[in-house]
């Protein structure tokens, strides 16, 4: 058994563990139910499924349909809009009239008898559904049909946006006959060309003209953000920010240079990554094999040339230590605050725009990422490892009486420190023989 | 006044005009920025000034982003979190601890907080940065998140009883357990990430990347959600040209701080208070001074017993010995400057720091601007390298103790598992 203290403190160790691991996964499902629904093919509309209507719908459109290049999309668009806009006036006669699902069949049949007059159309229905659904919706979504789409993207654009409007439209009346009108729209649609995939027709795809602004927008204002580092003005400012804080600190009333907690901190996760490297590189000198005298004296004088290193940060940290020790605290409230995310790139200039990562297989990509997940891990085990021992070993010593509870102990703190909790060794009692 | 014509020709209405423009451009930059009349009451210290100065510092110093969260805390919270984050920064002024937590009061004394803040750092950009919305599909390749996780971890366990120790053996392998599923679900998202990446090559009007980004595609699936990234894209851009503008502006604000603080009555220089016990900070230290102080043992072993050798040998050779002994010292001097940068100088890292965004590129592409995979590669793997051998190190240590704890006792044979 474990005394209470040390106890608490390792199972919330654990348990802080084991809830960064589950909060990546979460994040890593995330992203993959947003890759998987992006690598199936793309669904019309998101919010209505689809019904298999047969007959003579998709019979009628089945000539117009077309699973082929641009001319025959464009078409579909032609058709499908004036299939959308059909479906919103039967809708609406519909709810007048309280008819069922009959009259829009035959409006249906009679839109892919008549693929013209889409100027007319339009107008009409827009003001028709404008009276009705919010006044931005439908004529925007009817204003778009007149950019001639080039490419399926904007198609994709249109019925869904178009399906939004209609369905808010329908929204306050019959929403299911209209629903259901939709649906028969739309499943002639989707079945008369092929479903949309991203492995076939992906390198169709191209952004929308607002987004590629704004994005193109977006990169140039963060160079230039990056890039007014170095001028005249900036200088100026540095300079009155310099004397700003300088009076601030005159003029407080504390001790000079104090070092806050953050600072601390900061200082501390710097020293131990030192320790680290510092280790690191004495075990090479160490594990090496001087070839001649040459060499065995470069050894010994590098590791002498670690030994001041390290004996400069521990001074340093001593330094730290009376510093925290010597703070005074006064009136400011107690507790620690929430450390915020770490700042990445806490140098003199950081870069504030992404920079590029080029990888040239998903090999590659894979082995990247499971070897960043590989040393996150490690950390992790070294960490866990450190408070493991700082708390066990001290329990197996402690304890006097050897009999067997004290001999399962040992087992499994052997197991834990030494083999990750992986492997367990045996222990054999030997009996005296009988004589 | 004649001079300053002479040197600039500035007249009076634009002066006038500058330092509520430079105001208003950091406040457009900012989170729940004030308006240029508010700092302007804030500077005489109005009541009316204070809630918002509170509630602008709740947002720019709260780790998490400004959106829904803030609405959970209570004012008197965000006053308390306020004080409490600027004491951990080492705010130096205590006129501000002294503030009520009502809200109700501290205009200036929060005017010259949110200027303090301004002075140490580039605030706006790394507000900015932190909430940026991300066009491509990112990944750090610097250790920051790996190490930023130990800490004392919040006491908030049932377990008040004693544990036994089959738990944390469970525990453990639950662990292993999810690290093992996070690998599995890591490769398949690499993998579906090639995928999109490949399929959708040459559709991004951006030459230099090529393809489209999961988001990009996603908005391109999905309307609704491509113009809600819009308007997040385009309210970025506007707090982006907002923060240029205060680049350009800032020097006028600067000098009417000067003006505010002068206003403030001087604070007494003699605290009145007692000094408290330390912070937790000066506990956690202590592990770290164990830790470099068992390396500074092994490593003062190691010289003196070469030191031993190399005297008890060869010794010094000659004449030519002291060249050649210069000559190695300064090489390994050389050898360890990085070493020693790195250990020196707080916070700066000879590596790549950061998110970077993927871009997959054909094998034989010429060269642009970016990190190369290949490179990162090798860099982790002598990272897990090193870090399997402290492991290894870490657990000899371990195994050694226990056979020192129980090597004594009779009767008992010990077998240990099999090793690698």
């Amino acid at each position: 058994m474990l005394l209470a203290g040390s106890s608490r403190r390792l199972v919330a160790e654990l348990r802080d563990a084991l809830d960064s691991c589950a909060e990546r996964q979460r994040q890593l499902e995330r992203s993959l139910r947003v890759s998987r629904r992006l690598l199936r093919a793309w669904e019309p509309a998101e919010t209505l499924a689809p019904e298999p209507t047969p007959g003579p719908e998709t019979n009628e459109e089945a000539p117009s349909a077309a699973c082929a290049p641009s001319p025959q999309d464009l078409k579909e668009l032609e058709l499908l809009t004036q299939a959308l806009e059909k479906a919103v006036r039967v809708r609406k006669g519909i709810s007048k009239a309280g008819e069922g699902d009959k009259a829009p069949s035959l409006k249906f049949g009679s839109i892919a008898t008549s693929p013209a007059t889409r100027a007319s159309a339009p107008p009409s229905t827009s003001r028709r559904a404008g009276s009705r659904a919010s006044e931005t919706e439908p004529p925007r979504g009817i204003r778009q049909t007149r950019v001639p789409a080039k490419d399926l993207p904007e198609h994709r654009l249109l019925s869904v946006g178009d399906q939004a409007c209609m369905g808010q439209g329908a929204g306050a009346t019959k929403p299911e006959s209209g629903l259901r009108n939709e649906q028969i729209v739309l499943s002639a649609a989707s079945q008369a060309p092929e479903a949309f995939t991203l492995k076939d027709k992906g390198i169709l795809l191209q952004l929308p003209e607002a987004f590629r602004k704004a994005s193109s927008r977006n990169s140039r204002l963060w160079a230039q953000l990056s890039s007014t580092q170095t001028s005249d003005s900036v200088d100026a400012a540095t300079t009155a920010k310099m004397q700003f804080l300088q009076k601030m600190q005159t003029t407080s009333g504390w001790p000079g240079s104090r070092l806050s907690a953050t600072e601390v901190e900061a200082e501390v996760r710097h020293l131990q990554k030192a320790c680290l490297l510092l280790r690191l590189r004495m075990g090479e000198e160490l594990t090496a094999d001087p070839k001649d005298w040459m060499q065995e004296y470069r050894c010994l004088l590098t590791l002498e040339e670690l030994q001041a290193i390290v004996g400069q940060c521990l001074h340093r940290l001593r330094e730290l230590c009376t510093a925290v020790v010597e703070q005074q605290l006064g009136p400011w409230p107690e507790g620690r605050f929430p450390r915020a995310s770490l700042p990445c790139g806490g140098e003199a200039d950081p870069i504030w725009s992404p920079q590029l990562l080029l990888y040239s297989s998903t090999q590659e990509l894979q082995t990247l990422a499971s070897l960043r997940l590989r040393v996150a891990m490690l950390h992790q085990q070294i960490y866990l490892e450190k408070v493991l021992m700082a708390e066990l070993l001290p329990l197996v010593s402690k304890q006097e009486p050897l009999g067997p509870p004290w001999l399962a102990l040992c087992r499994a703190v052997h197991s834990l420190l030494c083999e990750g909790g992986q492997r367990f060794l045996t222990i054999l009692r030997e009996d005296k023989p009988a004589d | 006044m004649g001079r300053r014509r002479r040197r600039r020709r500035v007249d009076p209405a634009d002066a006038a005009r500058a330092l509520p423009e430079a105001i208003a451009a950091l406040s457009q930059t900012l989170p729940a920025g004030p308006s240029p009349e508010t700092f302007r009451r804030a500077k005489f210290d109005r009541p009316e000034a204070a809630p918002a100065f509170w509630r602008l510092l709740f947002c720019v110093l709260s780790p998490q982003p400004p959106n829904g969260a803030s609405a959970s805390f209570s004012p008197e919270a965000q006053v308390r979190s306020v004080k409490l984050a600027l004491r951990t920064q080492g705010y130096p002024r205590r006129a501000l601890a002294q503030l009520p937590d009502d809200g109700s009061q501290g205009g200036r004394e929060l005017l010259l907080a949110l200027a303090w803040l301004l002075a140490r750092e580039p605030l706006p950009e790394r507000l900015l940065a932190q909430n940026r919305v991300q066009l491509g599909d990112e990944m750090h390749v610097c250790e920051c998140e790996a190490l930023a996780s130990p800490g004392p971890p919040a006491p908030s366990v049932e377990a008040d009883g004693c544990v036994d120790i089959r738990h944390l053996q469970w525990l453990m392998g639950k662990l292993r357990f999810r690290w093992r599923n996070l690998m599995a679900s890591q490769q398949e998202q690499c993998a579906l990430l090639g995928k999109i990446h490949s399929y959708t090559r040459g559709c991004h009007s951006d030459r230099s990347l090529g393809h489209l980004s999961v988001t990009e595609t996603e908005l391109l699936r999905d309307p609704e959600g491509g113009r809600q990234l819009l308007r997040r894209l385009q309210r970025e851009n506007a707090r982006l040209q907002a923060a240029l503008e205060w680049r350009r502006r800032e020097l006028v604000f600067w000098q009417w701080m000067d003006t505010v603080l002068d206003a403030c009555p001087p604070e007494a220089s003699q605290p009145t208070f007692l000094p408290r016990i330390p912070t937790p900070g000066a506990g956690a230290l202590e592990p770290l001074v164990r830790e470099l102080q068992a390396l500074q043992g092994e490593l003062r072993e190691a010289v003196e017993a070469r030191r031993e050798a190399w005297e008890a040998g060869v010794g010094g050779r000659g004449p030519e010995w002291s060249a050649v002994r210069t000559a190695l010292r300064e090489a390994v001097g050389q050898d360890l400057a990085a070493l020693r940068r790195a250990c020196e100088r707080s916070g700066s890292l000879a590596q790549p720091h950061g998110p970077r965004r993927l871009v997959r590129t054909e094998a034989g592409a010429p060269r642009g601007p970016g990190l190369r995979a290949p490179e990162v590669i090798e860099a982790l793997r002598s990272r897990e390298a090193h870090l399997e051998v402290v492991l290894r190190r870490l657990q000899g240590q371990c195994r050694q103790e226990l056979a020192r704890l129980v090597g004594a006792l009779p009767g008992l044979v010990w077998i240990l598992p099999p090793g690698r």
